[in-house]
């Protein structure tokens, strides 16, 4: 079976600063797969490279096995053209740390204009996928409200329903807690559970160890832009690696 | 985005539409006079909100006899050079002195002599032009006064006793200063003083000082070169002054003291006049 | 001259000043977010020139710019001046003025979005323009619309500067009124003119901001 997401030697430097230094991963049908690390580590540029906000300066991207990025003998990337580039980013979906919705827009629309619009959509069935999702979310009572109106949970969820109505293959989460007050953070936390527990493919770069520790099938720990240590979550908790040691120490 | 293509795309219509009629005019069909509407009795606007006046009057005695059509410009005073050059004028008819821009312009023959005189108010004490010393002294930004009072030659050394020259735009406002007290006296041009005194409803306040800082005469400007159209122009004049048009006109604007049109002495007279004053 | 002569005679100029706003309005605006892309462009030739322009627009007097519009073409070409040009000329010379002035206003808003903003609409598949027409722009303009507002009231008072090419809008005809009736009338009811037309601007910017006011 081919792999969802796979990535090959991936490098990216922001001027002299080499922030990713030959990054190589997998995600397989229905795996979720967790990035954790110290700030500074690389994990969101990682995760924004694989979502092509980004562009990487060498290796190669994949996503159900059509290449994005290939690499040339010398390891540089070499991009597709654009349209092929958005063929292929209609295979996955990204939740923001900063939920980043359209203020202008209603909860509604925010989840149901992408389809109107750029995937031309009737707008009744448009709703439709807007309206089940929205009640996924527990949100049925807010579709007409704005999103200035909604706690920054409720936001989160709506931007998890906006991102999930273009039926992603892969959804990213991008430390999708982090802007949240300490007591909202569960409830997010639990919507990406439920949605693994129907075998979502995702990658979650996250603070919440605990969060990673039981949802996720594989989990890399980043630290100075190489993965300094990957496996499953038990393999990893125990590890003797002292950077990691240190790392989880500052969580408990 | 679109509407902002329509407004090129309407400009550039416009601004072609309007130039062959202008570029290929040969025979003149009308006769553009730039004025200074704010400039009465020689050019005002009306009860009915027309732009007449002496000089307006007199310029369509003109084309009438000329057959052309007269339009009435008014213009920006400042910028009357411009307008003059630039060709969207013809000619600036307009209380116009020629005394001092002789060589600026192509002239006609001088019809309007005119003094720049001195108005205050009665109560003032100031009756000569000695008394202007340390005074405040209004006078209109690029007016013929100014230029008299800066001139070396004609009334510079009055000047310099004033406390201030003060430049204002327009004589309604000099005039309500003059009334507060603010300024003491306002150079102008005769013509005008006489009918701002009329003009006013407490016009019986003010006097005109008999001694004049100089006089001077009005005339017909027209670009420099252009003697043709000024050629055009004296011939009618001429005619007009036969056929009495041209008194008829100065008597309904009470100018009758003050044309000189024909007078030959009258050009030597206000040098004599002007020598006078400066003692 | 009665007061009600005076009045009809002003309301022509009136109805002239009005038209400078209004057309200043409709050609400035779209023109000033073209402007402001040159301003913000990442090709250094065009967005030096721009600024350029912008500097010049705003460090010189709008009266010495519609000077140079309306003579500049005989000066230049020695094109024949005239005729409707004259009107043509401040519309050109105001739109150009103010364009300069809402362009840098665009500017500030569009360059105070959020990144996320364009990121969210990426990832979600809109185009630049869906982008910038859907997502970016009502944002924007929702943000500066109170320094808009403070341009259009300037722009109300600003109509008097047609006088600098003696277009009879309505406070060089009140400046006449007043010339040939020695009288202040004309100038009061100026006053109350641009008063009550700034007053009209602020009621409807005020709804347009209202409007808006949905979300935040």
């Amino acid at each position: 079976m081919t792999n969802y997401l796979e990535i090959n030697h991936l490098k990216k430097s922001f001027g002299n600063l080499e922030v990713l230094k030959d990054i190589s991963l997998t995600v397989k049908k229905g795996e979720v797969l967790a990035i954790i690390g110290p700030s500074g580590s690389g994990k969101s540029t990682l995760l924004r490279c694989a979502t092509f906000l980004e562009t990487m300066d060498g290796g190669d991207l994949s996503y159900l096995g059509e290449k994005a990025v290939t690499m040339d003998a010398q390891g540089n990337s070499h991009y597709e053209k654009p349209a092929k580039l958005k063929e292929i980013q209609t295979n996955f979906g990204l939740v923001f740390q900063n939920f980043n919705l359209f203020p202008h827009y209603s909860v509604l629309k925010n989840v149901t204009d992408a389809l109107i619009r750029v995937q031309k959509k009737p707008k009744q069935e448009a709703y439709e996928i807007g309206r089940s999702l929205l009640e996924k979310m527990g949100l049925s009572d807010k579709e007409d409200c704005y999103p200035y109106q909604l706690s920054g949970g409720q936001q989160q969820r709506v931007s998890i329903a906006r991102a999930l109505a273009q039926n992603p293959k892969v959804l990213f989460f991008d430390e999708p807690t982090s802007a949240l007050d300490p007591e909202l953070t569960g409830e997010i936390l639990k919507v990406i559970k439920d949605l693994a527990a129907e075998h979502m493919t995702m990658v979650i770069v996250t603070h919440e160890m605990n969060f990673a520790r039981n949802v996720a099938d594989h989990i890399i720990f980043m630290d100075r832009g190489v993965i300094a240590e990957e496996g499953a979550p038990e393999e990893l908790f125990n590890s003797k690696n002292p950077r990691m040691q240190e790392f989880f120490g500052k969580f408990e | 985005m679109k509407k902002k293509l329509i407004g090129v795309l309407l400009c550039t219509a416009m601004v072609g539409a309007m130039f062959p009629a202008t570029l290929f005019a040969e025979e003149r069909t009308t006769f553009t006079v730039g004025f200074d509407a704010e400039y009465p009795p020689y050019g005002y606007m009306d009860e009915n909100g027309e732009y007449t006046g002496f000089d307006l009057e007199l310029a369509q005695a003109v084309c009438d006899l000329r057959g052309w059509e007269l339009v009435k410009t008014p213009i920006n005073w400042d910028s009357k050079d411009m307008e003059l050059e630039s060709g969207s004028i013809d000619c600036i008819w307009n209380g116009f002195t020629i005394n001092g821009r002789e060589d600026a312009y192509t002239w006609s023959v001088p019809y309007v002599d005119n003094s720049q005189v001195i108005i205050t108010s009665k109560n003032s004490g100031i009756t000569t032009l000695e008394d202007l010393a340390g005074k405040v002294v209004g006078v209109q930004a690029a007016s013929a006064a100014l230029q008299v009072l800066q001139d070396e030659e004609q009334q510079k050394e009055l000047a310099d006793t004033f406390a201030t020259l003060q430049e204002f735009s327009d004589y309604n406002s000099a005039f309500v200063e003059l009334q507060a007290g603010s300024v003491d006296a306002i150079a102008m041009d005769i013509g005008v003083a006489n009918y701002q005194i009329k003009s006013r409803s407490n016009g019986e306040d003010f006097v005109i000082l008999d001694e004049h800082l100089n006089a001077e005469q009005y005339g017909v400007g027209f670009k420099k070169g252009n003697t043709e159209l000024a050629e055009q122009v004296n011939e009618s004049l001429m005619e007009l002054l036969e056929d009495g048009t041209f008194a008829e006109l100065a008597e309904k604007y009470e100018l009758t003291d003050m044309v000189c049109l024909g007078n030959e002495e009258a050009a030597e007279e206000a040098e004599t006049e002007t020598e006078t004053a400066a003692e | 001259m009665s007061f009600t002569t005076m009045l009809s005679q002003m309301s022509v100029g009136m109805m002239r000043t009005i038209g400078i706003f209004v057309l200043t309005l409709l050609f400035s605006l779209p023109l000033g977010l073209v402007v402001s892309f040159g301003r913000m462009s990442k090709w250094k030739p065009l967005s030096l020139v721009v600024k350029f322009y912008i500097s010049v627009m705003r460090g010189t007097p709008l009266m010495l710019q519609l000077l140079v519009v309306f003579f500049g073409p005989f000066y230049l070409f020695g094109m024949n001046i005239g005729g409707s040009w004259r009107f043509i000329a401040i519309i050109v010379g105001f739109s150009l003025n103010y364009a300069a002035y809402f362009a840098e206003i665009f500017r500030s808003g569009i360059e105070s979005m959020p990144v996320g903003q364009y990121e969210a609409a990426k990832l979600l598949g809109y185009s630049k323009g869906q982008t910038f027409f859907l997502i970016i722009l009502p944002q924007v303009i929702k943000r500066i619309l109170p320094s808009v507002t403070n341009e259009i009231i300037t722009l109300v008072k600003d109509t008097s500067l047609a006088f600098a090419l003696a277009y009879m809008e309505m406070f060089t005809i009140a400046k006449q009124i007043a010339a040939s009736k020695t009288t202040f009338l004309p100038f009061i009811i100026a006053a109350v003119f641009y008063y009550v037309f700034n007053l009209l601007v602020a009621v409807v910017m005020e709804a347009v901001e209202k409007k808006l006011s949905y979300y935040r």
